[in-house]
């Protein structure tokens, strides 16, 4: 079992912070194809907001993504999530971790196309150990709350895109994770049904115990985005507290 | 999570059939082939079940049981007097030539019983009463015999019918049943002193003399003695039947026609189910990495896996196997080819496919420890 330590690891705001972050890199390959994805990468995320990580292709975005969330093994540096140091953890208490605390929101949805909606949805709960009759009902609730009541038996392939990302949505808010991690969410999508999608991101993002991150290319987002990353060759570049930067900028 | 699993699997139906059929291919072929090889095994030592007898003596050079050697008349007195042999009696066993009505000829396999005894009688009497063998040219013929010397005649061979054996007439006072011979000899018999007549003269006639121990001697031990004492091979019934089945592996390419055809039947198995199943563990990948983004630990990915490849297996087997007891019922009936399953033989399919089954599932489970979680967010 993963304990959560108490412990600051930042004490000037260690109380606000979802993830801490602290000269984080990675490496992929050997010898001349060796590659830096993260270079000493330092990076925060606070409870209660929506965070925007952006930059060109092979920046390292996704990289940074997948340690945080746990997915991926880094070389070195810090990264505490939740006061819980990830770099301290055996693999399986990782996967303990993650599994309890963090959902996935995935650019290709990533549904199971033979299994129903409420079968998708219900698969974080069933991981976490809850009986199938439980972890169907409230699977079923939160399909109607999002809109997708009576489609419970549907599979994902008889949806729309927009439908499809809102079952992935249901899907990575069913067990209740503290972190939710958006992989290009809107990339799929069009506008209109990418719009409504952030604005329900952000919505779940306002819980004041969670933190909503995305990783996107998709410039339409991040208006809705309480602060952005920006990312470039591996290193964490620029952060944007506010939105009416870019408002006034322009295009980014 | 392993109800999920199932539906992942039953939801790809392409590749769903593609192992159940494969696997059905698999344990269909290799049930229903060794139960042929059993079957013609079973065939080679018909003799045995036929003409049961604890002690079977013959000549020092046989080696199987369809192998006649004659021996002189004088070896049963030798027999009777060896200490530990409680009795002996003779059994004349040998290929004769029959006539048909239409004119052909047809093999038969003709066996003499000590007409005092009748020990070696046929094993169950269908019609007619084996006492009357005793009476002059009489014969016991068995069902297939009556299939086929009624060749030529307006109705099938019966009781009271008489038909030629190496031009002398022998007339049927009885209908048995008998194992069939590996050869498709069917089996008559008489007693020993009437297939003396029919048979060609020889120096010597006596093919076996079958024995038994002295109360309070092993068969096994009394066997010995004999061979101790009379310079004659003595098998005991378990003996012969091995001697038997070795010789026919050692001296034909019977196990090794149906050996090869029964490792083809394992490597397509495993060829099929391994290929399919890898392809269907590679085409999940993306789920299986989601899922194990979410938490999903390699130990119940594995579990899962494990679980899709058992229940392929299991339903191929128990459709392979399903289909070999049809087979075997059709044929049955026919008389050829021959089948026989014993109760090892599905047990033993039943643990190849399981093989095949964890052998596939190892090599997805093998994908499963290598992928990184972090694969669900490469595009």
């Amino acid at each position: 079992m993963v304990k959560e330590t108490t412990e600051d690891p930042s004490p000037a705001n260690a109380h606000a912070l979802a993830v801490h972050v602290r000269g984080v890199s990675k490496t992929f390959g050997t010898g001349e194809a060796r590659t830096h994805a993260l270079k000493g990468v330092d990076f925060d995320a606070r409870l209660g907001e929506m965070l925007v990580i952006v930059g060109p292709s092979g920046c390292g975005k996704t990289t940074l993504l997948s340690v945080i969330a746990g997915t991926l093994e880094f070389d070195g540096g810090e990264i505490d999530v939740f006061n819980t140091p990830l770099h301290l953890l055996k693999p399986r208490d990782i996967t303990e971790f993650r599994k309890r605390n963090v959902g996935f929101i995935f650019q290709q949805f990533n549904l199971i196309p033979t299994l129903n909606l409420v079968e998708n949805v219900s698969v974080p709960l069933l991981i976490n150990g809850v009986r199938r009759p439980a972890a169907e009902k409230k699977a079923r609730a939160l399909l109607e709350q999002f809109g997708l009541g009576g489609r419970e038996n549907d599979r994902p392939t008889m949806l729309s895109g927009g439908q499809q990302q809102r079952v992935a949505i249901a899907r990575a808010l069913v067990h209740e994770p503290r972190m939710v991690i958006c992989d290009e969410p809107t990339s799929a999508l069009d506008k209109e049904t990418g719009a409504r999608i952030m604005e329900l991101l952000r919505d779940i993002a306002r819980h004041p115990d969670r933190c909503v991150i995305v990783v996107t290319h998709d410039n339409r987002v991040f208006k809705y985005a309480d602060r952005m990353t920006e990312m470039e060759d591996g290193r964490v570049q620029r952060v944007h507290e506010s939105l009416n930067y870019y408002d006034q900028e322009g295009e980014h | 999570m392993y109800h999920l699993a199932l539906k992942m699997l039953l939801g790809d139906r392409a590749k769903y059939i593609m192992l159940v059929g494969g696997l059905t291919f698999a344990s269909l072929l290799m049930t229903q082939q060794s139960s042929v090889f059993f079957g013609l095994l079973s065939w080679t030592t018909s003799h045995l079940r036929n003409m049961r007898a604890a002690i079977w003596v013959v000549d020092a050079k046989v080696e199987q049981v369809n192998e006649i050697k004659p021996m002189r008349d004088t070896d049963v007195s030798r027999v009777r007097s060896v200490n530990g042999v409680a009795w002996a009696v003779p059994l004349f066993c040998s290929v004769l030539q029959s006539k048909l009505n239409d004119g052909n000829f047809k093999p038969i396999m003709v066996i003499g019983l000590d007409s005092t005894t009748l020990v070696g009688r046929p094993p169950t009497m269908l019609s007619g009463r084996l006492e009357n063998v005793r009476l002059p040219n009489s014969v016991i013929i068995d069902e297939l015999a009556v299939q086929r010397l009624s060749v030529g005649r307006t109705k099938p061979l019966g009781i009271g019918d008489t038909f030629e054996i190496n031009d002398k007439e022998a007339r049927v006072v009885g209908i048995c049943h008998a194992d069939r011979h590996f050869f498709g000899y069917p089996y008559v018999y008489t007693t020993y002193d009437q297939a003396l007549q029919f048979a060609p003269k020889m120096r010597k006639m006596l093919s076996v003399v079958l024995a038994e121990p002295t109360p309070g001697w092993s068969v096994e031990r009394s066997a010995r003695q004999i061979e101790k004492e009379t310079r004659l091979k003595a098998y005991t019934e378990e003996e012969f039947f091995w001697s038997t089945i070795w010789w026919y592996f050692r001296n034909t390419g019977i196990p090794m026609s149906f050996g090869t055809t029964i490792i083809l039947g394992f490597i397509v198995g495993v060829a099929v189910a391994g290929q399919t199943f890898y392809s269907f563990v590679l085409e999940n990948l993306r789920y299986l990495g989601a899922l194990k983004a979410m938490g999903a630990s390699n130990g119940l990915l594995s579990r899962m896996l494990m679980l899709q490849a058992l229940t392929v297996g299991l339903i191929g087997y128990g459709l392979g196997v399903g289909l070999s007891v049809m087979f075997g019922y059709a044929v049955l009936g026919k008389g050829q080819p021959p089948f026989m399953m014993p109760y090892q033989l599905p047990l033993f399919t039943l643990m190849v496919i399981l093989f095949i089954c964890i052998l596939a599932s190892l090599l997805g489970i093998r994908k499963i420890y290598k992928l990184e979680a972090a694969v669900v967010f490469r595009g």
